[in-house]
């Protein structure tokens, strides 16, 4: 499933980054997000407005159609 | 005299740490990239200078913040660094500690936050950390200046030890970098390995350094063959993804013998704020009210008392007092009129309004080192996106309030090209705290009763103004599909005290400073073109080469409401800082006070007229400090004259529209 399609507060890993833009994903490469890292969805702003993520204690904010690109694995 | 760098990733207390290592003060920011230029400071033990970089992920540029790191570490000579990082994201900011070990000159881990790292079950042994990475690591509470004392006695032996570090990028790749390493000149002033490496993951800075050498050309082709090679050999999508692995797998194996960590504990202080100000349904409002809650304190509940106490010390007791010293030392009246109709009317016309631009600049720091910013960014990014541009452009915009320079330079931090020159373009139609006392005047003389309303009024125009235009803008002369947003959203923080008064006093003072040069020189030139005029000295004020000057503009400036010399000549000055625009009232109608400005300027506007005429301040063209450094920003003296060439347009039209509209509609 997509990183988009995840729940206010569930869990996810990550499995593919590669269809992401290149320096989006430079720049969660850089927080230390790649395939594998666990990530929480926060929160998401109305109107198809950008998400809150939690990962290991840091909080980000991505674009949702970026995090769209993003597919994951819901983890229970 | 040592050369240390002090480099970390963003919002790791790099700056407190700054401060605390120098003592001497810096702007400390909570938001990614505060420090958008190197600032050097005199450590303690006086042995050396501290050069504080912006806060970066990477050595590998991305924004133009990013860039100014790594061409300091391409060009500058320095003898080592200090390395801050946070021990609560030790992970992410191991990876840049990777790169800079890397880079062989001697240096020092500050491991900071430890206390937030505990507090989330993670407790680190610095150690065996110390002893893996092969450099000392000190704890340090960067916010008290603790362990700061360990660094200086450290600086002072560690800076003969260059460190050997070195990470295998296995067979494949190492024997390219060899390759490369042997083709990089003898006389090479960065470290061989360290530019190999860096040309291979594709650092943009020092490739632009090595295209010069005669090799370049070869180099990049092993550079291309290396990427290939890794693709089709080791199944990665880039080979920069190869050296990222490399490294994150090294640094895993770090943190497994020296770090322990828990179950996360509860949720913490910053999840529960979060879940109110990034509300999906309360978020803007929240962020309007904290806006409009600014608004109010500067003017209304804080400001305005304190503006009015100040006000009635120039020009009471000061005025006396200066009158009966000039009378005892019999000074000319020429020399009278100098002093009391040109310094004191235009140089303390604006100084009146101090008090509340450093309420307003105090407000814009707090909000800065709390954390806050950062969220605005994230809540405003949909409607950003919608005019082309993305959240983080609104932390310009928010520091442009108080004023534009530092806003200006504040778009450092957006990644994407062409949404920062968007921003940088933009961000002067944001009301600056100078364009305040214009607003102080005449709202006070026209709207007594809804100043915060109208004041609050104009700048939400700039803000409408200035995304209607992004909107344009980016629809026609700054076209491009890509866009990106990723904000780190750092914890919250209590803004200490100390440190928020002082970044308040460093942003404050450049406005006293520029009343005494700027203001107090276009003071005396203003008094001196209205006292002079073609039929000699001490002439009638309508006979003056001032009434003359600003008779030209008269004409045009009446379809807008205000068609007199006086708004005329006052708005040219207006260029020079637009407080200035204040001081030449005070001076052209002759009066020692506000309140009797606000008095004779009833007679001349109409609350219409007024309000076109602060619409008009508003917008038409960027100070002369703020066009010089859109100049330097961005870097093109084409965008410079669009920048002040579109604001005089639309600052025209709008004024237009408003007192002709207006009119019809009775007013």
């Amino acid at each position: 499933m997509l990183l988009s399609e995840l729940c206010k507060g569930e869990k996810a890993k990550i499995v593919d980054l590669s269809s992401l833009s290149e320096t989006v994903k430079r720049r969660l490469l850089d927080l230390g997000i790649c395939e594998g890292s666990q990530v929480c969805l926060q929160c998401k702003m109305p109107f198809k407005g950008p998400c809150m993520l939690e990962n290991s204690g840091q909080s980000l904010g991505i674009r949702l159609q970026d995090a769209s690109f993003i597919r994951v694995e819901k983890s229970c | 005299m040592l050369n240390i760098a002090l480099i970390g990733n963003p919002n790791t207390g790099k700056t407190s740490l700054f401060n605390n290592l120098t003592g001497t003060y810096q702007y400390v920011g909570n938001w990614s990239g505060v420090t958008v230029e190197k600032k050097v400071g005199v450590i303690k033990n006086k042995k050396g200078n501290l050069i504080d970089l912006p806060g970066v992920y990477s050595l590998s540029p991305l924004s133009k913040d990013e860039a100014v790191v790594s061409h300091f570490f391409v060009t500058e000579q320095f003898d080592g660094i200090i390395n801050i990082v946070d021990a609560s994201q030790i992970e992410r900011n191991l990876l840049l500690t990777m790169q800079l070990l890397e880079f062989g000159k001697p240096l020092i881990i500050g491991l900071n936050m430890t206390d937030v790292a505990k507090r989330r079950g993670i407790t680190i042994d610095e150690t065996i950390l110390s002893k893996l990475l092969q450099v000392p690591v000190v704890p340090v509470i960067a916010r008290s200046g603790k362990g700061t004392g360990t660094i200086n006695d450290l600086l002072e032996t560690n800076h003969q030890t260059e460190s050997s570090f070195k990470i295998d990028y296995g067979q494949l790749v190492e024997d390219r970098i060899k390759k490369i390493i042997s083709m990089l000149p003898s006389e090479l002033s960065i470290p061989k390995r360290w530019t190999a490496i860096q040309l291979l993951e594709g650092n943009a800075e020092v490739t632009k350094f090595i295209a010069s050498f005669e090799n370049a050309n070869q180099i990049n082709q092993i550079i291309q063959e290396t990427n290939e090679y890794v693709k089709r050999e080791l199944g990665v999508p880039t080979l920069a993804r190869w050296i990222y692995s490399v490294r994150k797998e090294f640094i895993d194996q770090v943190i497994a013998k020296s770090v322990v960590s828990q179950q996360d504990q509860d949720k913490s202080l910053t999840e529960k704020i979060d879940r109110v100000v990034t509300h999906p349904l309360l978020g803007i409002p929240i962020f309007l009210v904290t806006m409009f809650l600014m608004f109010k304190l500067t003017f209304d509940w804080l400001g305005l008392p304190l503006s009015d106490m100040l006000d009635g010390f120039l020009s009471g007791s000061l005025t006396n007092w200066l009158t009966s010293g000039l009378n005892a030392l019999q000074a000319s009246d020429f020399i009278k009129a100098v002093v009391l109709d040109g310094i004191v009317a235009g140089v303390g016309g604006v100084l009146v309004f101090v008090p509340q631009i450093f309420i307003l600049f105090l407000l814009i720091s707090f909000l800065e080192d709390s954390g806050y910013m950062s969220r605005a960014a994230l809540v405003m990014d949909r409607t950003m996106e919608m005019v082309g541009l993305n959240g983080k452009a609104f932390i310009p915009m928010i520091i442009g309030f108080g004023c534009n320079v530092p806003g200006v330079m504040a778009a450092r931090t957006i990644e994407q090209p062409r949404e920062r020159l968007l921003t940088i373009l933009l961000t002067p139609l944001m009301s600056c705290s100078a364009r305040l006392p214009v607003y102080a005047l005449f709202v006070g003389a026209f709207f007594a009763k809804y100043q915060a309303l109208v004041v609050f009024s104009l700048y939400v125009l700039g803000i409408v103004v200035a995304l209607t235009l992004a909107k344009i803008f980016s629809m026609t002369i700054l076209k491009g599909e890509f866009s990106m947003f990723v904000v780190e959203l750092p914890p919250y923080r209590m803004p200490q005290g100390k440190a928020l008064f002082r970044s308040t006093w460093d942003k404050g003072k450049g406005f006293i400073k520029k009343a005494g040069t700027f203001i107090f020189g276009g003071s005396v030139m203003i008094w001196l073109m209205s006292y002079a005029g073609p039929g000699g000295f001490d002439v009638k004020m309508d006979d003056s080469f001032l009434a003359m000057i600003g008779g030209v503009l008269a004409p045009i400036l009446a379809p807008l409401g205000f068609g007199s010399w006086q708004a005329g000549a006052s708005l040219i000055t207006g260029f020079l800082a637009k407080e200035v625009v204040v001081s030449a009232m005070n001076i052209i109608y002759h009066v020692p006070n506000a309140d009797s400005l606000q008095g004779l300027l009833s007679n001349e506007f109409s609350p219409l007229s007024a309000f076109s005429f602060m619409v008009f301040v508003l917008l038409y063209v960027p100070c002369l400090a703020t066009v010089a450094t859109i100049r330097k920003e961005a870097g093109s003296a084409k965008w410079t004259y669009f920048s002040v060439g579109y604001a005089l347009v639309i600052a025209y039209l709008l004024s237009l529209v408003i007192y002709q509209v207006g009119r019809l509609l009775g007013y």
